[in-house]
């Protein structure tokens, strides 16, 4: 991968340099006389070098400024990759700096939220409905919370060049089983049944990366668990060349127009119907360039008809076997 | 009856002991049968470096099943990975010992660095945000240390004894009920439901795994005969009637998962 800032930065100096060679050979030009430099078309040639560098030189500065801005590859953020990697290298920076005291608050609220309930139901206190719904909603924004600290996360590792280091050997069943521990007591709070599956039952080890298969089901399965009626099923599955995580739910469908949107940075239902946001939408979007950056796809199936609706996430990464 | 058996001990090492959210933890870990000790310095200065030697220590001494870890041991800047250090001589002194990571995100950039250090991939050893549920945290382990008690709780009405192999229902008010006619395969077959349910109870039991248990072509069909047989016996006493979608499901023709009743 090129490191466009320092390319530019050689750049402008070698034109600076060049161009400053070419002014001073012009200046002195007239020291000189034909009979060290024979006139070619009645110019001093020692001139005609010094022309010729200046111009170089200036080109050269040029071609730093203008051509990042034509052949730097964009972002998703339309910003050019060299610019992007280096602010993601400082948010990076800043994120481990403060990640773990962005937690602490909310873990001590958690703490706190905790005890409290089980004071209450040890000592067979009976809470009031107001109590109930403040413990109730510390419990419900913890998962809101994880999710979105680890979508920060990846969105900066999006950004960020790709390493080889981070392909190892990993175990997606386990990945998954961790996920569906998150999220099963939320679902049972919600009353909704999260089931799940290995085919086969010992799926065994593939080299990718773990923290990119997890930020992709965790928001699959996040977005799941907003839309689904009651079942949410989730399968593993794999052939010779990839495995697969279906995540499928039995809620209302995405209506065909919004299929070919839901992956859009920023896009979410609530966009389609003019109506006012109720989260960021960077969820699909991270997964689906998660997916696409491990040379992977996500295929989005749904029925939005009133019988039988359902949707269904299909994440597909490629397989590369553990030797 | 004691339906919780003792599991052994988790030693917890977090500078966080006396936090509301670590005690909350141990107090359902303790709820769970498990026992736990935290590492405590007393009036020693609580350095990186002392809890290091306080916890190596604590596990000579004590000989735990399980390690709950924090990574971040203060502010100092020598101390804010103290936990992976730690880990590295836990993995490289008891390569067997479950150690059960606890940071504020699971994964972060300490989970990487921890991964290209020492650790194999099989190593016993996972991650799990600060943040997580005392739920989330018992479950991952069960999954880490491996065992399952002999006398298993599914939810709080039915627990199996799988040593002595008989099934007890539990009414509020009155002594276990012993359920006789669950046994034999029927008994093998709701054992490995509720193993699996023990260790991940979102998770699937596939028709291949429930039919070793018969021979001959009509497996299925046998499968399902005996499930209708378990749910009616446990239902009779219970006095429910558990329909398809009760107590244990068939997914998708995939398979059977036990979704135990909390309450009548």
């Amino acid at each position: 991968m090129y490191n466009y800032p320092t390319l530019q930065r050689l750049c402008k100096l070698l034109g600076l340099f060049v161009s400053s060679v070419g002014i001073v050979l012009v200046l002195i030009s007239p020291l000189f006389s034909t009979e060290y430099f024979p006139y070619v078309l009645v110019i001093e040639p020692i001139t005609y070098a010094g022309v010729l560098c200046a111009l170089l030189g200036f080109a050269l500065i040029s071609a730093a400024y203008v051509v990042p801005r034509f052949i730097g590859k964009k972002t998703s953020t339309g910003v050019d990759r060299g610019t992007m990697e280096q602010w993601s290298l400082v948010t990076q920076r800043y994120f481990e700096m403060f990640h773990h005291d962005l937690g602490r608050p909310l873990s001590r609220i958690l703490g706190k939220e905790r005890e409290l309930r089980a004071s209450l139901k040890y000592n067979n206190v009976e809470e009031s409905e107001g109590t109930i719904d403040l413990l109730d909603e510390i419990e419900r924004q913890v998962p809101n919370f994880r999710l979105m600290m680890s979508n920060i996360q990846a969105l900066i590792q999006l950004e960020l060049p790709k390493t080889s280091s981070e392909i190892q050997p990993v175990e997606p069943e386990a990945i998954i089983r961790k996920i569906i521990d998150r999220y099963t007591p939320i679902a049972k709070e919600t009353g909704k049944e999260i089931t799940w599956w290995s085919d086969p039952q010992s799926f065994g080890v593939v080299s990718s990366n773990s923290a990119a298969i997890e930020h992709i089901v965790t928001n699959l399965v996040d977005n799941t668990m907003k839309f689904a009626d009651k079942f949410i099923e989730i399968c593993l599955t794999k052939n010779e060349y990839a495995f697969q995580v279906k995540v499928r739910d039995d809620g209302p469908g995405i209506e065909p127009d919004y299929q070919r949107r839901i992956f859009d940075r920023g896009w979410t239902p609530e966009i389609g119907r003019g109506q006012e946001k109720t989260s960021s939408g960077l969820g699909l979007f991270i997964a689906n360039t998660l997916a696409k950056g491990y040379g992977g796809a996500i295929n989005v199936a749904s029925d939005n008809s009133k019988m039988n609706s359902y949707t269904e996430f299909i994440l597909e990464l490629p397989i590369i076997k553990v030797k | 009856m004691d339906t919780k058996k003792k599991q052994g001990l988790i030693l917890v090492i977090d500078d966080e002991w006396e936090s509301a959210i670590v005690k909350h933890m141990c107090r359902k870990l303790e709820e769970e049968g498990w026992r736990t000790l935290c590492v405590d310095l007393g009036d020693t200065p609580k350095t990186g470096d002392n809890y290091e030697n306080y916890a190596l220590y604590a596990i000579e001494d004590n000989n735990p099943d399980g390690i709950l870890l924090d990574v971040r041991f203060g502010e100092h800047r020598d101390d804010q990975f103290k936990g992976l250090e730690i880990l590295q001589k836990i993995v490289k002194q008891y390569p067997r010992l479950p150690v059960l990571m606890f940071t504020q995100y699971a994964q972060g950039p300490e989970r990487e660095i921890a991964v290209r250090g020492t650790l194999q991939w099989n190593s016993p050893v996972d991650f799990i945000d600060k943040l997580a549920g005392a739920d989330e945290v018992i479950l991952r382990l069960r999954r880490l240390i491996g065992d399952t008690p002999e006398i298993m709780k599914l939810g709080e009405l039915i627990s199996l004894d799988i040593h002595n192999k008989v099934v007890f229902i539990h009414k509020p008010g009155s002594s276990p009920q012993l359920i006789d006619d669950i046994n034999g395969i029927k008994f093998e077959i709701l054992k490995e439901l509720a193993i699996t349910w023990y260790k991940s109870p979102s998770e699937l039991v596939p028709f291949n795994k429930l039919e070793r248990y018969f021979e001959g072509e009509e497996a299925r069909a046998s499968l399902r005969v005996r499930i209708r047989e378990i749910k009616d016996s446990l239902g009779k006493t219970m006095g429910i009637r558990f329909g398809a979608s009760d107590l244990i499901m068939n997914i998708r023709d995939q398979g059977y998962r036990l979704s135990p009743p909390d309450h009548y």
